[in-house]
Order: structure tokens, then sequence, then C-alpha cells
């Protein structure tokens, strides 16, 4: 098996539109979380979400195409571009045939199919929009990628729900250690904020309430006082590459893929268990040839539901033992919410750039602890200094596909 | 205005095209008008005439070639739908 290099990064979100803002937002504890304005907005129970701002896709795409791209689309092109950027001339003497692009999405150009429905039973009017069908299909945002740059190595769209993209950077990687690719462009994508996908999410009754004091602090993973998830919307992307390939072409490494685990859990749609979140825990670390020692930080799924907070913690402290008590957990979802498919990229990208910096972003408004979740999740605050070796992103879903990645520190 | 004159501001509007690459005889291959991009002017078509197409796309992109030829088919969906067939 192949070494398989990161070599670009790129990032929208709630919380800055490239890799640096966000990170330099994570840091600060910056909060994406607000109030949701919409069409019909007053008849959503929740009216917070985590939407991304000063994405000018007038600026970014050509009128003609950018009425072919859902926002969904637009998110993931964006993303792709600045992981291309920095990765350099990834492609230069590539047959593009090993080359390909692997995406998650979980609901695909939602806003379109949204805005289609609108048309017809709202306005009453027989004609939806003529590329809707283009438009709202969830393979588009990675046909769009690679169309981009001619790739015709295998294009896949991976829909696991809220582990979608950790499954996609996943069996990239794989693709690249198997030999079969050289270079994939892998991430995730979500754009869920309309009115219809919110409705959808309120009936589950698996949304927070809102703070009363402070609309932007509603999202309280691992806290006591914790009442659910917020969505978000945004994609990441990376460049994975052949190991050597990247060495012998001078690409700036910014950390070795070193695991992916993978597991069903097979017992509930979206109740999540101990076992399953460990086996998946434990395959990423056998994958990545590993032991639980070397793990310096883990982005949690930690989704901010009574379920998954106090599930996840067991599961840590299960996988790591004793020294569980000793690694920086941080769900990076108390700020730029849960963006469902792309969640799993975004959180590795959040990753990755702790690892270079050295600091653990913090999980915010976690102020009243809950005894079931007694790990250290860097409260409050980031923490610095700190030695991050290698990093353990966990992503579980409905669905029950529990997709954990390992990274680690290029030498 | 005329209904080639219509046509051609649509199109420069739409598809951001230089109005001295829209005379009657330009063909719709040759200003980038594919079978898709087809689909999305006729749908802006109906808007703009208050017609409905009622043809599948690929009958009409066999059918028209050039910015003429559609401006023809949309006189003759103007008149059947002032003179609807008995």
């Amino acid at each position: 098996m192949r070494r398989v290099a990161v070599t670009g990064v790129g990032v929208v979100s709630p919380l800055g539109n490239n890799n640096q803002s966000f990170f330099e937002s994570l840091v600060a504890g910056r909060s994406g979380v607000g109030r949701l304005s919409m069409r019909f907005e007053e008849r959503l129970v929740c009216r917070i979400g985590a939407s991304v701002s000063d994405f000018d896709a007038a600026s970014l795409f050509a009128a003609p195409r950018l009425r072919m791209l859902d926002r969904v689309s637009q998110f993931a092109l964006a993303a792709a571009a600045e992981a291309l950027g920095e990765a350099g001339e990834v492609f230069n003497g590539l047959d593009l045939e090993r080359a390909g692009v692997f995406v998650g999405t979980g609901m695909g150009g939602a806003r379109t199919t949204d805005e289609s429905y609108f048309t017809l039973y709202g306005e009453q009017s027989d004609r939806v929009k003529p590329f809707s069908v283009l438009l709202a299909m969830n393979n588009a945002a990675a046909s769009w990628i690679g169309m981009e740059h001619g790739l015709r190595g295998a294009n896949l769209t991976y829909s696991t729900a809220c582990s979608s993209s950790a499954v996609a950077i996943g069996e990239a990687a794989r693709r690249i250690a198997s030999g079969e690719a050289d270079v994939m462009i892998a991430g995730g994508s979500e754009a869920p904020l309309n009115f219809g996908t919110l409705k959808a999410w309120d009936a589950m009754r698996t949304l927070a309430t809102e703070d009363p004091d402070d609309a932007s602090a509603s999202c309280k993973p691992f806290a006591r006082d914790r009442s659910g998830l917020v969505l978000g919307e945004g994609a990441a992307m990376l460049v994975l590459e052949a190991w050597d390939r990247a060495v012998h072409r001078g690409a700036r490494i910014r950390a070795e893929m070193a695991g992916y685990g993978l597991c069903a859990d097979p017992s509930h749609i979206t109740r999540p268990s101990v076992a399953g979140q460990a086996a998946a825990m434990r395959r990423a670390l056998a994958d990545a040839r590993m032991d639980a020692a070397q793990i310096g930080y883990i982005n949690a799924h930690g989704t901010g539901t009574q379920a998954n907070d106090s599930v996840e913690t067991a599961a840590i402290k299960e996988v790591f033992g004793a020294r569980a008590h000793a690694i920086p957990v941080s769900s990076t979802k108390s700020m730029h919410g849960h963006l469902l498919g792309a969640a799993g990229a975004i959180e590795f990208a959040a990753s990755l750039l702790a690892m270079e910096a050295g600091i653990a972003p913090p999980t915010i408004n976690l102020r009243h602890p809950d005894p079931e979740c007694d790990l250290d999740y860097v409260a409050l605050a980031a923490r610095g200094g700190i030695d991050i070796g290698a990093f353990m992103s966990n992503s579980f879903a409905f669905g029950g596909t529990n997709a954990v990645l390992v990274a680690r520190r290029a030498p | 205005m005329t209904t080639l004159g219509r046509l051609q501001a649509l199109l420069r509007k739409e598809l951001d095209l230089a109005p001295e690459r829209l005379a009657p005889d330009a063909r719709l291959e040759d200003l980038d008008i594919d079978s898709l991009r087809l689909i999305e002017i006729l749908f802006s078509v109906e808007d703009a005439f208050a017609v409905a197409v009622p043809t599948g796309a690929d009958e009409l992109r066999a059918r028209l070639v050039t910015v003429g030829d559609l401006a023809a088919y949309i006189d003759s969906l103007v008149a059947q739908k002032a003179n609807p067939a008995p």
C-alpha cells in the first residue's frame, strides 16, 4: 500500500471562506451560528443556523454557468479551487485518468428542490426551472469539480448522512494507497438552510432550542444544558496525493492520511451505540498502524444532542482507556454548526490546521458540564502550545455509517 | 419590436453575447448553444412571448439551426396561440 499526502485544503464555512480565516475564527472561539432569515421564517420552530456569509457567487461564476449551480455546488467548487491553489501544479505531467473526485453530501441541491416545490405547490405554476434536475442531483458538485479540471478517474458521490464526507476522504485515500489513482480531490459540501429542509429537521425534534440570551450560543456540545444540533452550511475539500509524487514535485505536504475506520451500526436508524462508535475508532487506529497513545487531538462528532455526546464520550473512553482524559477533545460544531454531509471534511480540515498550529480549538458554550461527559473538551477557549503528532476526526451518522479518519504530521 | 429583435435582446442578456454575433443566419451551435442551453432559452422564450413550447428538445435541435429559425419558430407559436386550431 502506498502512503497518501494531503497537499491542499479548501474551506467555505460559516466561519470564513478560506482555510486561514476559518481557523482564525476557530481559535478565537467565534460562533457562526445566528438567526436565519428566509421566506416563511416565522413558521420555523428552530430559526437558527450557521450560514455562510460574504460568499459572492456572481463574482466567482459567469452568469450562464451560475444558473446551473446550486449553492451546494458553488461551495464545493470554491473549496476545491482553494485546495488546488495550495497544492500547486498537481496535475502537471499527470495522466488525468489517474485523478478523480470523491464528494460527500447528505442532501445535494436541497435549495433547488425546495424552490421547485414552492413554484409548483406554492405559486401553482406548472413550470420549474429548466435545469432543476441538474442543480438538485446529488452528484452535481463532484461532477462540476471533475469537469473543471478534465479529470477522468473515478468520480463518486457518497451519501451516508453525517459521515458522507469522512467516507469520501477515506475512500479516496484508499484509491491512492491501492495504486489506482495518484491525485484525488476529496471532501464534502452541504447547503441545507432552506425552509423545506429546516422544517424536516424541525420535525425530527433534534435541533437545538435557541438560547434566550444569545442565539449564537445555542449549540452546546457536551454541556448539561445541551438541547440539540444546529444546522450549518459550507464545504471543505482536500487534495490527496500519492506520497512519493508529492515529495518528488516538492509539494508542501500538510499531513499524512494515515487511517480510515468504517463500520455500520445496525441496531437503530438514529440511535448511536458505544460499541459502534468505538469499533470505527479502533479500525481507524488499526488501519493507521498506530496506538491510541499517539493521538494528540480528537475532533469529536459532538453534535450537541443528548444521545450522541454521552455515547461518544463513553466510546472514546473505551478506546483510549485511562489516557482518554489526557487528550484534548473538541466539538468545533459548537462554532460552525453541523454541516451534515460536509461535517467530516470540515472537521478534518479543522483538525489538520490545529495539528499544524499546535492549537486545539475550543468547544464553546460549555459552561455547565454534564457528569456523563467528563473528558477534556477544551471548554470555552482554544489551547495553544500543544504537541499534536496525530489526530482523530469522528463522524457518526443517521443510518449508522460510522467513519473515523486519522492523520499524522508530515515528517 | 420584431420577434427577431426581442429574441436577440433575450439571447444577449442570457448568454452575454455581443449583438453583432446574433444575425439571423448565425448558427446556434456557433454561439455555443448546445441542447442544454437551448432548453434554457426556450424556458425564457415561453416567459417573454407568453407561449408554450410543446416540442421535445431533440426534435427542436434538428429543426432550429440558426437564430432566424428560432425567431420563425416563435412566430409560429405566437400565431398558433392567436388562432388555435379548431
